[in-house]
């Protein structure tokens, strides 16, 4: 309330759209939060309980979250997940950032269709693209490693790119070509004006970058299943696997511990994301 | 605001002097240089490997046999390429319509939100953060028939639920609600997107007298159009790429998940899940048929390719048309 | 920062190398067969299978009992490890030294493509007895004479019903002929004033659950090929199979049926319908019993050869397993298969790991030891294994789309979605007959 009085005096119609517009985010919140509140019932059942209609548990089964730490290594896949999602989401930043920016922001021939073959690059199932990658990182020896998986975020990965270029594209050309006026080469205008304008863009597109990896799971299957040493996180779930059988809440505990690194990150990440106050000083 | 046309770029660029153009050249190749590389890698080397592929029988073990043309007749006999073929234009059209419009709608609420924004941000997200064997699963036990939540809270209000993954009809209805479920990711671009939305051209278009909704459709959706092209295309890709969901809602529906997504039945129920990837994988590595799976592939990029390249000149257009109006 | 990786690239790639060409040298007789290793030999074996916690600490024990017979060998055992894996890591040139696959769909693709090596040179030179496998077991590991697979333990299918549910509606035999099992199926079954189904007798959907046509087909005495090798499934035991399974699902009513199915369990779980007692009577593995007597101890239930539609078919049944082989390209074949004859054959690991983790014992020895834990519920698939009238898994080089194809049929059938039965189990038999011919093999 105290928002909509600090800029207006006492507005009726204000305040009942308050009222409406929060009514409204409280019930979208409650909604998509309400199954990741399932997931943890059910990560506290016993296993005879997880998974039966009774979602409430019977008895709470806090030592779920131990037995799992003596089931899996959790903490050296921990470690491997934020080798593996540290190194792609930095070079993943190394590489996009640039090239979003020669195709959103320089001028060049060709440029739409260089363009169009990014994001067409999206459009090879990965299941085929898979077999030749598999055998040529098998000939570097290469495989058993993450590092087929984090190698290609260093030069190219389409996806970032193409949001990063859309975001760059949202920011006005004035301010780019008021940088020119003023002599900056290009590489200036980008690390002065574009990366700090087009940081809510690039937060969230290293935030997806890292969450992206952090639960990938066949990636890490192809690459590092044969030597549990490399194993990331995501592959832990395999570990409560039978081949009959599922401790499902044992599986739903690791699934609730995999996604907490990954909601501390998003706590603070999303700073990045409320309205910066860098536009404010921008435009002279 | 019309900086982005092509013809801009020739009147800027005529006038440069010859040094400063090749020097412009080289800008532009070191800021991609990366990219071209891995692009040939990554992209290009598969790509001409899997066209290669498609022409050959190719069990993935012993050297691929030249075949012509045979994968590319076959897919006119199997049944099942059409159901596939089926399953996944339904997914483009309907989910990537729901996606957007839904990720559009939440961001807008969101970006309205004057306190409590960070936890219903994170609320929202919550779910994009789970593995997606997972999201699916949970989601399944949310939608179980007859003693589920959801039916719990549709009986509520007297309606009897469909039986969601079980049904043939509503397998897809109930993929697309697990998509939308975890399409956080899209509502955070979006919300990002509209906050960058510099604040002068609001309180301008408030001066004039707009209202909230005006606003919004004037100055809003216009800016962050190339954010909303990212999310049209973004939600085509993923609905044509569409296959852990698809493969783990159809073990679930015929009573075997496994925690990995690993299953023997795909397609199930009635082949309603049984997406052109689920298919294409099935033909490559269930029997052992990589190159009919790759002329698979290679059918899918080809089209998918075409149809996206039109909708993003399309679709540029129209926002250049936009742009070009009040701006120019 | 771009060109720490590249060079990393560089040194491993040469360095694997060197290693590659130090352990390509390995042993090989004359004739092209690789010879056992030494009794007191140094090496290392690397063993992929699919198994996980603590299914494959107990295989992990069982192939370290392989030091017995070679003290300095090292076995490197890596689980999870699926068959996708495993083609990925023969075509690449690094697999292991054995692989184990769950599943024996594959077994044609791993003979006929030469993934796995042909073994037969190896039981000749050993005059392994083959005849201690039983003859199903020893089909599914087989391809066209073929035999490029060894068993490690195997799955044995057979009836579960709920002694209290059967009890109730006044029957105490398990159901012997199919005709009793659709009788006992509607009598069991009850039904909600509604008429919403509460506990069903027997659930005759396809792909539901075990309601796999491979798995259902023995009982029908239905075939899957003819003498031409052509698939034949346009026979009358099959129509048999599916008229049995529409005349149950209209008993229920189809839409009716959809709804309870719908609401019931996963099987990889406690949830399972028969653990919470909703269905009377089902098909299931053995391995069942093991589940039932830890998660539902509370459901009093009996185990049975499952009914045949002809007397004389009594005690047939499906069986699979775990198939072991020598994947192309294997580093020391002769140390390989000297790990899989001993996983193969040697009693006391087989009846240990059987044992451990609730299978049946893949050799005629094993089957007959004593200190195979077996109690009332296991003995019926233990007797079903010695039985001899069981069937494998039927082998093509197609993985499973011929059960795909029939099971999809099934499916539709059972849904009232096939006016004409026999033209469509013909259609059935040509999409199995394309996809054959386009393997080529």
């Amino acid at each position: 309330m105290t928002a909509v009085l600090d800029r207006k005096p006492v507005n009726w119609k204000g305040a009942l759209d308050w009222v409406a517009v929060h009514s409204l985010g409280l019930a979208l919140g409650l909604m998509f939060a309400l199954p990741i509140v399932f997931v943890f019932l059910t990560a506290v059942m016993s296993d005879n309980q997880a998974f039966t209609k009774d979602l409430w548990p019977h008895e709470w089964h806090w030592g779920n979250f131990v037995e799992v730490f003596d089931k899996a290594p959790l903490l050296k896949y921990l470690g491997n997940s934020m080798l593996y999602s540290l190194l792609a989401t930095a070079g993943m930043l190394l590489s996009s950032i640039p090239a979003a920016y020669a195709l959103a922001k320089l001028r060049w021939r060709g440029r739409n269709a260089v363009f169009l073959l990014v994001v067409g690059a999206m459009m090879l199932p990965p299941q085929v693209v898979a077999v030749p990658l598999y055998d040529t990182w098998s000939s570097l020896g290469l495989t058993g490693s993450l590092w087929p998986l984090i190698v290609p975020y260093f030069l190219f990965d389409a996806f970032s790119i193409f949001l990063l270029r859309q975001f760059i594209l949202t920011i006005p050309q004035s301010y780019v070509d008021a940088a020119r006026v003023d002599g900056c080469t290009e590489f200036q205008a980008l690390v002065r004006i574009i990366v700090p304008m087009a940081r809510p863009g690039i937060a969230a597109t290293a935030l997806f970058c890292f969450l992206y990896t952090w639960n990938d799971y066949f990636g890490p299957l192809l690459y590092t299943g044969e030597r549990p040493d490399e194993w990331t996180l995501s592959l832990a779930l395999s570990s409560f696997k039978g081949m009959h059988h599922v401790q499902w809440n044992l599986a739903m505990a690791v699934t609730l511990l995999i996604m907490v690194p990954a909601v501390v990150l998003f706590v603070f990440a999303q700073r990045s994301f409320v309205k910066g106050i860098t536009f404010t000083g921008v435009k002279g | 605001m019309t900086a982005t046309l092509e013809r801009v770029d020739v009147v800027r660029a005529a006038p440069a002097r010859g040094r400063s153009r090749a020097r412009h050249r080289r800008t532009v190749l070191a800021f991609l240089a990366p990219a071209i590389l891995g692009f040939l890698l990554f992209f290009g080397y598969p790509l001409v490997a899997t066209i290669a592929f498609s022409f050959t029988k190719y069990d993935l073990i012993n050297p691929p046999e030249w075949i012509g043309l045979e994968n590319y007749s076959y897919m006119l006999a199997d049944k099942l390429f059409r159901t596939a073929v089926y399953n996944t234009l339904w997914l483009v059209v309907v989910l990537t319509a729901a996606r957007v419009v839904f990720a559009l709608g939440v961001a807008s609420v969101i970006a309205r939100l004057k306190s409590g924004v960070g936890l219903v941000r994170t609320l929202c997200y919550l779910p994009s953060l789970a593995p997606p064997v997972a999201a699916t699963l949970v989601f399944f036990l949310v939608m179980r028939p007859n003693d589920g939540p959801l039916d719990a809270f549709l009986g509520w209000f007297g309606i009897e639920g469909p039986l969601w993954f079980a049904d043939p009809a509503w397998s897809k209805p109930g993929i697309t609600a697990v998509m939308l479920w975890v399409s956080g990711d899209l509502m955070i671009i979006i919300l990002a997107a509209i906050l960058d939305v510099p604040q002068e051209q609001y309180e301008a278009a408030e001066l004039d007298g707009a209202g909230p909704l005006r606003r919004w459709w004037h100055i809003t959706l216009p800016s962050i159009s190339p954010v909303l092209l990212f999310g049209v295309v973004n939600s085509i890709i993923l609905a044509l790429q569409l296959f852990t969901q698809a493969v783990v809602a159809g073990s679930a529906a015929s009573g075997s998940a496994d925690v990995t997504g690993n299953t023997k039945i795909l397609g199930f129920p009635e082949n309603s899940t049984l997406t052109f990837p689920v298919w294409l994988y099935t033909q490559g590595f269930r029997y052992f048929d990589m190159g009919y799976a790759a002329a698979m592939a290679t059918v899918l990029f080809v089209v998918s390719f075409a149809a996206t390249a039109v909708l993003v000149q399309r679709l540029r257009k129209a926002s250049y048309q936009e742009e070009g109006g009040p701006g120019a | 920062m771009r060109k720490v990786p590249r060079a990393a690239l560089l040194c491993v790639a040469a360095a694997v190398s060197l290693t590659a060409c130090a352990a390509g040298a390995g042993k090989s007789d004359p004739g092209g067969l690789a010879a056992a290793p030494g009794k007191d030999d140094k090496f290392t074996l690397t063993v992929w299978s699919n198994y996980s916690g603590r299914e494959q600490d107990e295989v992990t024990k069982a192939l370290e009992s392989f030091k017995k017979k070679y003290p300095n060998a090292e076995i490197k055992h890596e689980g999870s490890q699926d068959d996708d894996k495993i083609t990925a890591g023969i075509r690449s040139g690094n697999p292991p030294d054995v692989a184990l696959s769950f599943t024996t769909d594959n077994i044609g693709q791993f003979c006929s493509s030469g993934s796995f090596q042909e073994l037969k040179p190896y039981v000749e030179r050993d005059k392994v007895d083959l005849s201690q496998i039983p003859d199903a077991v020893r089909s599914y590991t087989e391809y066209k004479g073929n035999r490029c697979a060894m068993p490690m333990l195997s799955d044995v299918y057979g009836l579960y019903y709920n002694k209290e549910l059967l009890g109730a509606a006044g029957i105490t035999t398990p159901p012997k002929t199919t005709a009793e099992l659709l009788d006992f199926a509607k009598r069991a079954t009850k039904k909600a004033p509604d008429g919403s189904i509460e506990v069903a007798g027997f659930l005759p959907t396809m792909m539901f659950y075990n309601n796999r046509p491979p798995i259902w087909a023995p009982h029908f005495g239905a075939k899957w090929a003819g003498p031409d090798g052509k698939s034949a499934l346009a026979s009358p035991e099959w129509a048999e199979m599916l008229k049995f399974q529409k005349e149950l699902v209209d008993f229920y009513g189809y839409d009716n049926l959809e709804r309870f199915r719908a609401g019931l369990g996963q099987e990889f779980s406690a949830d399972h319908a028969f653990h919470q007692q909703k269905i009377a009577m089902m098909i299931d593995g053995e391995y069942r019993t093991a589940f039932l007597k830890d998660q539902a101890p509370q459901v009093k239930f009996g185990t049975a050869p499952f009914p045949t539609v002809r007397p004389d078919l009594y005690g047939a049944g499906f069986t699979a397993g775990t198939i072991m082989g020598i994947p192309k390209g294997a580093k020391n074949p002769g140390a390989s298969w000297e790990l899989i004859k001993h996983l193969s054959f040697d009693t006391e690991t087989i009846v240990t790991l059987a044992n451990g983790i609730k299978n049946i014992p893949s050799t005629k020895a094993a089957l007959a030891d004593p200190r195979l834990e077996v109690d009332e519920n296991f003995k019926t698939f233990i007797d079903l294994a010695t039985g001899g009238k069981l069937q494998g898994n039927p082998v093509t080089p197609i993985g499973d789309a011929h059960i795909k194809a029939i099971g999809d049929f099934a499916t539709s059938w059972q849904a009232g979605k096939v006016p004409d039965l026999m033209a469509g189990l013909k259609e059935v038999d040509q999409q199995i007959d394309d996809q054959v011919a386009k393997s080529g093999k």
